[in-house]
């Protein structure tokens, strides 16, 4: 996909940008860094979506249900328990990954619009287990407040502290997406038939992405939980899933850095044109479906386009 | 457990499955023939039961809501022909998940809409004077409404299956369902057949948020309960297969019904536990799907 | 070609756009007004709520402004939170940090008022709740920095505890909406009931999802198990939704049905007179025909000029919301938020209610109860509250001490 011309020649304008990110907070008001922050978290979890859906082929409908279980499980060790606010840190995702295997473990059976239907049954399960349990999880009211150490709590340290975190997750799901195992997934996407004819075991390899796509997600509702100190059972709803998913396909599905476009306009849509007018969701519609007439690789596959006119991406026929 | 308990929980159960048959049975056609999952589904059965409302306002009397009944969903139809025709049918040749992005945005768009039109306020359709009150059946009371709408139910089934089987253009579609290329050679134009299932599922749409007014409150907001619903009984049912429309919403309608005299602290998980084992059990769904 | 064009527009359009989003400038002037945050759910079934409490609140200010307040002006600006926990956050944050807004009211949502809670208390703005009925918001969770100008789920259940002790019923049946708002309520009466009048028995109980549309299978059920009397604990739509229920299937002939918030105008007004049900019965914290005084008649009329409707129970939170906040400055003397806070402790207005308290302990607005049965009267083209007993407010509030413990002091 990325050949290492394009690598060289990303390498440079990457580091650039995450300098100017880094140093951003000190010349802007305080909400722009709250908003970039919020963008980067949704940012990670779009992206692990696009493990699954982009690269993957994957009809995963229901990805918000892991970001709530990362969200919820650092909420309640932290609020429930005196441990090690890392302890939770690390926990977030793996009880993420956790679930992720379970719910993967069924739904890798089924294909496409059953595979997504069944994940978005399973994953309502959860979610009805987070909405009824009112002793453990607080129930409809959500955990708010929960304690993250002092160092952490400005909001200039809590915004470093994720783009950091941001910014090794795109390193670590880049080299994952060129290893072997990212080659044969997309292979997977692209055509399921021949990989299992020449002995490729599709499912596994379609349960492993979804495990390290939830975990990603996992860790994305630990970023969450950092940045706004809350969670609640909408996180674990279907309409954030859909949203997710939605990210991922505005942003350009079929490209690594995609989603974070996606995400970023959504996010900054829904932050600045809901301050003019409560008809937001009407212009964010119109906007969609203006992006859908005129770009129709989403904005970042329009950007590649433009980039390089030449070299024809090879871009894929879909997962019809 | 008293026997006309169980079976005046039965009746509302499987009238409140007809409901969702027909608006299932839309989702379900569209799906089939056009092969995209329309979000804004549950949203044309909002303006549906809007319509109806204001129809039935505007008429008065009693023979509002029949009239209100009949062209609310012709509303709705209308409303669907100059989405698809205007927007819609240009994205046919498009990446498939882009259609799902359409119907999402429409979704979006027809929310912000209904709320501009209407107003957030609640709304309230009676039934007409011919349905109110309730009937003994078997034992056990049943609102003469809901007794209409066990009645109805089998209708549309057997109005959609006359149409998709006697006549050329259902015939056309159920051709186009299962095989869209052939259709084209044949030189039928596949756009034209594509609209026309688009506009009879959201009529049917329509015609689910009309039939549904009586009994419960209009708001912004009954397409978001609805849709998902929709999406599961269409799954286990068989994608684009009517009968299996049918009996996912009974499965639906009365397992809920049922469950709230049973194990009421858990109806909420009911229908997700019917289509986890479903889907286990029969992957493709209930009946066969048509792709 | 014609198409590279077109691309080009629109990206200039979008550019544009977006610079002109985020670059426009947040009001700031020199003699600046006072500047107040809304926030609350202007989308989806709470719509109706919210907007008839913006609009008590507007009139309010309306009031308020021809005198002035400290010189100045009280401005509002409002925020859709879209009913999302994390969508009212970033507008909190917006308000705060961006706006610089004086103050936040607003919130329908509990769960959102109690995020927007805990940020405020962290960031030491003041924040009024005007809808938002969870006890925990003024209770377990209060704080120097939060007060509620609305009945809360713990008042309602006192009110219902009270009204319902004084009947013969024994075996009661409890049904509602399976979120935070009906279990709380639901838990309060009964817990007030019981202590009220140990002999009562729960028989059993129903809970449906939120926003539910069609409550007839489970009413039916109910029906089945022959309670003495059933309690439920709903709100919003669901109160419009479970009293056309009840007409349809006649429960409520059979078994005498109470209701907090049944007797409410936005619950029973889109029912008419058809699809209403007489004889329920209900509390509410305001009614625009009750009380009778000339303070009412003279707010119902002015909300009834300027907006076409009578104000419901929200206009009446919104419009004493408007009157502390204008009132607890002016005590103040300065545009100060911890001046604001300490003069609006203990702060009691005139109100078309009668005189109104913010109680210092809790900062909660002490609020009378109207107990009543829905009813049909010839000058209305819908049912009201009628032989309505007036439950006084510090009958219904929990006393300092219960807070104090609940709040783990």
């Amino acid at each position: 996909m990325f050949n290492e011309v394009i690598r060289l020649k990303w390498f440079g304008p990457s580091i650039v940008i995450f300098l100017v990110l880094f140093i951003l907070p000190s010349f802007i008001p305080r909400f722009y860094t709250y908003i970039l922050a919020l963008i980067y978290v949704t940012s990670l979890l779009a992206m692990s979506l696009n493990l699954v859906v982009g690269h993957g082929g994957m009809f995963q409908f229901h990805h918000g249900v892991f970001y709530g279980v990362g969200a919820y499980t650092v909420a309640l060790m932290l609020t429930k328990t005196s441990l090690p606010m890392w302890t939770g840190f690390i926990a977030g995702p793996i009880v993420a990954a956790i679930i992720g295997f379970i719910i993967g473990w069924f739904c890798v059976r089924l294909t496409r619009l059953y595979f997504g239907m069944l994940q978005i049954s399973l994953g309502s399960l959860i979610w009805a287990i987070v909405l009824r349990w009112y002793s453990f999880t607080g129930g409809d009211d959500g955990i708010h407040g929960v304690p993250i150490a002092p160092f952490l709590s400005s909001l200039n340290s809590s915004y470093y502290f994720i783009l950091i975190v941001l910014v090794i997750c795109l390193i670590v799901m880049y080299l994952i997406l060129k290893s072997p195992f990212g080659n044969t997934l997309q292979a997977i996407r692209d055509n399921p038939q021949r990989c299992e004819a020449i002995g490729i075991n599709v499912r596994r390899h379609q349960l492993i992405a979804i495990v390290i796509a939830t975990f990603f997600g996992g860790l994305a509702g630990v970023l969450f939980v950092v940045l706004e100190r809350s969670v609640f059972t909408d996180m674990l709803f279907w309409v954030l899933s859909l949203e997710i998913f939605i990210m991922c396909l505005l942003g350009g599905w079929f490209t690594f850095v995609g989603p974070i476009f996606g995400a970023a306009i959504i996010v900054a849509l829904r932050t600045f044109v809901s301050i003019f007018t409560e008809y937001w969701t009407l212009i964010l519609g119109v906007i969609l479906i203006l992006i859908i007439f005129f770009l129709p690789e989403g904005v970042m596959g329009y950007f590649q386009e433009i980039f390089k006119p030449r070299t024809k991406e090879t871009v894929k026929e879909g997962t019809k | 457990m008293d026997f006309s308990a169980f079976s005046s929980q039965f009746l509302v159960g499987l009238s409140r499955a007809m409901i969702l048959f027909v608006v299932c049975a839309g989702l379900s056609f569209v799906l089939g023939v056009l092969r995209v999952p329309n979000i804004a589904h549950g949203s044309l059965y909002m303006i549906g039961a809007f319509a109806t409302f204001t129809l039935s306002k505007l008429i008065g009397g009693s023979a509002g809501f029949w009239i209100a009944l009949i062209l609310a969903p012709l509303l709705v139809a209308l409303i669907s022909l100059i989405a698809e025709r205007a927007l819609f049918c240009h994205l046919y040749q498009r990446e498939h998940l882009m259609l799902l992005l359409f119907t999402f945005a429409l979704m979006l768009i027809i929310g912000d809409l209904v709320k501009i039109v209407w107003g957030a306020e609640y709304r309230s359709v009676s039934a007409p004077p011919l349905l109110k009150g309730t009937v003994s059946l078997f034992g056990a009371s049943l609102p003469r409404y809901n007794l209409f709408l066990i009645i109805i139910g089998p209708l549309v089934a057997i109005a959609l299956w006359l149409f998709t089987n006697k006549t050329k253009i259902g015939k056309i579609s159920r051709a186009a369902a299962v095989d869209r290329e052939m259709v084209g050679v044949l030189g039928i134009n596949v756009s034209w057949v594509f609209a026309v299932a688009f506009v009879i599922g959201c009529y049917l749409a329509g015609v689910g948020g009309a039939l549904i007014t009586p009994t419960v409150s209009i708001t912004l907001g009954m397409d978001h309960s609805l849709i998902i619903e929709a999406f599961l009984i269409v799954i286990i049912g068989g994608l684009g297969n009517m009968w299996g429309a049918l009996v996912g919403s009974l499965i639906f309608g009365v397992t809920q019904s049922l469950g709230v005299l049973i194990w009421p602290q858990f109806t909420i998980v009911f229908p997700y536990v019917a289509v986890v084992v479903v889907l286990l059990l029969r992957p493709k769904g209930l009946l066969k799907a048509v792709w | 070609m014609k198409r590279k064009v077109a691309i080009r527009g629109f990206e200039v359009v979008a550019v544009l756009l977006t610079f002109l989003f985020i670059f426009y400038p947040a009001n700031a002037k020199a003699q600046r007004p006072i500047k107040v945050g809304v926030i609350d759910t202007y989308a989806g079934p709470p719509a109706t709520f919210a907007n008839d409490a913006l609009n008590g609140f507007k009139l309010a200010l309306n009031e308020i402004n021809k005198k002035g307040v400290l010189g100045t002006k009280i401005e509002f600006t409002t925020r859709d939170d879209k009913w999302k926990v994390d969508v009212g956050l970033s507008m909190a944050k917006e308000l705060v940090m961006r706006e610089n807004v004086d103050l936040i009211v607003g919130t329908i949502n509990s769960s959102v008022t109690m995020a927007i809670s805990d940020y405020m208390k962290g960031e030491k703005v003041p924040f009024i709740v005007w809808i938002s009925k969870s006890e925990r918001i003024t209770g377990e969770k209060g704080h120097r920095y939060v007060f509620s100008t609305g009945e809360n789920t713990a008042m309602a259940g006192k009110a219902g505890g009270v009204a319902l002790a004084k009947k013969p019923y024994v075996k009661y049946w409890i049904a509602g909406d399976d979120y935070e708002y009906g279990h709380a309520i639901a838990n309060a009466i009964w817990r007030n009931l019981k202590a009220k009048k140990p002999s009562v028995e729960k028989i059993g109980e129903t809970w449906w999802k939120t926003g539910e549309p069609d409550l007839v299978p489970y009413l039916t059920s109910v029906m089945a198990s022959k309670p003495d009397a059933l309690i439920v604990c709903g709100g919003g739509a669901t109160m419009t939704n479970s009293l056309k229920a009840c007409k349809t299937t006649g429960i409520h002939q059979k078994i005498p049905v109470f209701m907090h918030t049944a007797t409410d105008h936005a619950v029973l007004k889109p029912l008419g007179l058809e699809a209403a049900p007489e004889g329920v019965m209900g509390t509410m914290d305001y009614h625009f025909y009750f009380p009778e005084t000339t303070a009412n008649k003279a707010f119902v009329k002015a909300f009834q000029d300027a907006y076409g409707a009578p104000p419901g129970f929200p206009a009446f939170h919104g419009y004493i919301t408007a009157h502390f906040i204008a009132e607890a400055f002016r005590k103040a003397g300065a545009v100060d938020k911890e001046k604001f806070i300490n003069a609006l402790e203990g702060l009691v207005i005139d109100s078309p209610a009668g005189k109104l308290e913010m109680r210092k302990c809790d900062h909660q607005a002490v609020l009378p109860m109207y107990l009543g049965v829905t009813k049909k009267v010839p000058q209305y083209n819908h049912l009201i509250s009628g032989n309505i007993v007036t439950i006084t407010g510090k009958d219904v509030m929990p006393s300092c001490e219960e807070i104090m413990k609940a709040r783990g002091k």
